[in-house]
């Protein structure tokens, strides 16, 4: 039955990379240095070690299950009509996410590249591209991700180390900036922003075989836990505690500071490229998985046919809110803290039904 | 069917118009590679002085045959400098785009007032101007001074901005001073931007004194353009509070990590015979150590330590500093202590009249403090720094004297 699927490790370390280190570049960093200044890159690491335990737990249960993904798991092991009802609140809650996400990006790209442009036409083109990207399958997607990855890596890269020149060490002091009790409340609350990993693993059976999700799920964890502290750390050293929480996306300032050299002078265009692909590909990587995740729940076997309504509801709902202040630090932070809970303790509950039901004894 | 398939078709292409809403053809965009702003005539309104290239001119491409001027000036009244650019508009004809600002220029009366720092925040917002925007003030209002300003060897204004603003840096006789330095310093409220000092208007020579202590519009010179970019305006909490000589700006630039030197030419008093000068080229090879001792009752010990390289260039006195060490001993002393002179005095300029340090110390003392709210209590500007105990140490540690081995002997030749 294996025929069929030919990805392998370094499609998935590709899309997890993409998924979720494109996280970087958003306007995830402000969110944040609202609350904790300089030392905001402390909360991801928090958040990341919240959302360790839950995440190598439920790779524990799916190897000791074999071939179920995310949603036939929560079926198989909370019966069918808890099952079905955690399944959709976790198919809601992601949506959701993903909907406020994706107008982030949209208001980013109108902001600093495309301002006389309406959003509702760059969204609708943004999604139209996604759509056509998510349509081609996800051995498509993996492929593709692998092939564009280095291009986006070493771009991203490249620029972090164009901007080393600006950096000040010291500015990492005060270690705690506004206290350790903000950056770990924030941390905790926040932890939802890698449910990514948890939605990935509707992705568990998609690949070759099951080790390769197990293991380059955990080198990608690893990976892109790096790259994430590492820009976050350094949008820190580049802006004092108090410029950090003044901007919304330090990624696109960073590009619009720094030149190659005298002569080239303002190249943000250049890494906008980079970037730009980045975001197509997140987004259709999310808008994929959100469709393969109701196609479990509800038994649609051809979930890519859901991929078009999908998309048109996030252009609809994503087009709702005001502005993108009022989207990244009121609604999308409320709805974060809301699906923490939900994420992080998902996977104890599992285990703990398992436990009880005796199943992980028996395999 | 067929058709459905067709119109469905044609519709689709309409989608790729839409990247047409923001297409700017290079022809219609007028690029300003210069703003002055000035004080208003009313309360909170700037003058804002645009000094746009024209491409034409100095392009290999026209084969020189344009009579027309390098740049056009123009100046609008406005409260900020996006909503201004739509007034020049009533104008100039092209869309007034500030991509390629280079220079920011302000004038010393509005740099003075606080009507500056509410400026500039609408710099920030607009991605338009960049953050390594340089920011310069000028003694007289900045239309005069860029009017005056007439560069002979490079016209083209965006090429002489990059090189005028990038040679005098390296020389260190006035600092970088980049609109995000400017905010970083200036929201983090704990020590004074420096910025770009420099004028059109010459005043009274000053003779007496060293090369280096002038501040802009008092070199002596002759020929050439009347712009003078020398020494540094003293910002403190977003307005400028005083001026810095040369020689001040070229001390602060050493003491300061992070801001780049290059190499400096200076000269010192003669240790031997004092008619004479000796000049070097300064260079600063390692970081300069800052060990900061922060004590909550009684005044902080900061201790400096300044590690530099000199290779002498000249030596008017004609003694023979090469070969004979007890000679290079004295000179080695007597560089230190007139260098650390000049650093105390500063010193204790910033810490009696400016009540804040112009070197960007406040960083190494971030270390001491947990969170940014005991940071802000302990109070760098109002507690710290003025009752701190600074000691700095200059340390030469290499001497070298070029591919000379001796000077010619004088007495020999006009025996």
């Amino acid at each position: 039955m294996n025929t069929d699927k030919t990805l392998k490790t370094k499609e998935l370390l590709a899309i997890i990379l993409l998924f979720i280190g494109v996280k970087m570049s958003d306007s995830t960093a402000a969110m944040f240095s609202q609350h904790a200044q300089n030392a905001y890159w402390l909360i991801i690491v928090v958040s990341l070690l919240v959302m360790l335990p839950p995440f190598f737990l439920l790779l524990y249960l799916l190897r000791k299950f074999k071939d179920k993904n995310l949603i036939e798991l929560i079926e198989h092991l909370l019966g069918n009509f808890i099952g079905k009802f955690t399944g959709f609140t976790i198919f809601l809650l992601s949506f959701a996410l993903m909907i406020l996400d994706s107008r982030n990006y949209v208001e980013e790209i109108k902001l600093l590249y495309f301002p006389e442009s309406p959003t509702a036409s760059i969204f609708y083109i943004f999604i139209a591209v996604c759509f056509f990207g998510a349509k081609r399958g996800f051995e498509t997607i993996g492929v593709t991700s692998w092939i564009i990855l280095p291009f986006i890596k070493i771009s991203m890269f490249f620029l972090g180390f164009l901007i080393l020149g600006q950096i000040t060490w010291y500015r990492i002091f005060p270690i705690f900036g506004n206290g350790l009790d903000v950056i770990l409340t924030q941390g905790i609350k926040k932890a939802s922003i890698f449910s990514e990993f948890i939605i990935l693993t509707i992705a568990y059976t998609s690949f070759r075989n099951t080790k390769i999700f197990q293991r380059g799920s955990k080198i990608g964890f690893a990976l892109v836990s790096f790259e994430l502290v590492f820009f976050f750390l350094l949008y820190a050293l580049i802006f004092d505690y108090n410029s950090i929480e003044k901007l919304a996306y330090p990624y696109h300032d960073i590009t619009q500071f720094v030149n190659f050299g005298d002569f080239f002078t303002n190249v943000e265009t250049f890494f906008m490229v980079f970037w730009l692909s980045a975001a197509y590909l997140r987004f259709i990587i999310y808008l994929y998985l959100i469709a393969m995740i109701f196609g479990y729940v509800f038994n649609v076997k051809e979930y890519e046919t859901l991929l078009l309504p999908l998309g048109f509801i996030t252009v609809t709902l994503g087009l709702l809110t005001e502005n993108a202040v009022i989207n990244e630090l009121y609604l999308r932070e409320t709805l974060l803290t809301i699906s923490t809970p939900v994420f992080v303790l998902l996977p104890v509950l599992l285990w703990l039904t398992a436990l009880i039901k005796g199943d992980l004894k028996r395999s | 069917m067929r058709k459905l398939k067709y119109s469905l078709l044609l519709s689709l292409i309409t989608l790729l118009l839409t990247g047409c809403y923001d297409k700017t053809e290079l022809e219609q965009q007028a690029y300003v590679v210069a703003i002055g702003v000035d004080k208003g005539e009313k309360e909170n309104t700037y003058d804002l002085t645009y000094q746009i290239a024209n491409p034409e001119v100095g392009s290999s491409i026209t084969g020189g045959s344009s009579d027309e001027a390098p740049f056009e000036l123009v100046t609008v009244q406005g409260i900020d400098f996006m909503t201004a650019t739509a007034t020049a508009n009533s104008f100039v004809a092209k869309n007034i785009t500030l991509d390629h600002t280079k220079v920011l220029f302000v004038s010393e009366e509005l740099a003075r007032s606080e009507s500056f720092l509410r400026g500039m925040q609408g710099a920030s917002r607009t991605s338009e101007i960049r953050r390594q925007v340089n920011i310069v003030v000028t003694k007289e209002d900045t239309r005069t001074f860029i009017e005056t300003n007439q560069p002979q060897l490079e016209t083209r204004p965006h090429k002489y901005y990059q090189l005028m603003l990038g040679r005098s840096t390296e020389t260190g006789i006035v600092p970088q001073s980049t609109i995000h330095r400017f905010f970083q310093l200036t929201e983090g409220d704990a020590d004074l931007f420096l910025a770009m000092y420099a004028t059109t208007q010459g005043e009274d020579d000053k003779t007496e004194g060293n090369v280096d202590e002038y501040i802009a519009g008092q070199i002596p010179k002759e020929g050439g353009n009347p712009t003078q970019f020398m020494g540094a305006a003293v910002f403190k909490e977003g307005k400028m509070i005083d001026i810095l000589n040369g020689e001040e700006t070229r001390i602060a630039l050493i003491l300061d990590n992070t801001l780049d030197m290059k190499d400096l030419l200076v000269t010192f008093q003669d240790p031997i015979n004092k008619e004479y000068q000796v000049a070097g080229d300064l260079s600063k090879k390692d970081e300069t150590k800052v060990e900061v001792d922060y004590k909550k009752e009684g005044p902080t010990k900061i201790d400096v330590t300044v590690p530099f390289q000199l290779e002498v260039l000249a030596v008017p006195s004609l003694i023979d500093y090469t070969n004979h060490k007890k000679h290079r001993e004295k000179l080695k002393e007597s560089v230190e202590g007139e260098l650390q002179e000049t650093a105390d005095a500063l010193v204790k300029k910033a810490q009696e009249e400016y009540g804040s340090d112009p070197f960007y110390w406040s960083i190494y003392i971030r270390s001491q403090f947990k969170t940014i709210e005991e940071y802000e209590q302990a109070d760098w500007n109002k507690k710290i720094w003025p009752n701190a105990d600074v000691t700095i140490n200059f340390d030469m540690n290499r001497i070298e004297f070029g591919k000379m081995l001796k000077d010619s002997d004088l007495e020999e030749v006009w025996d």
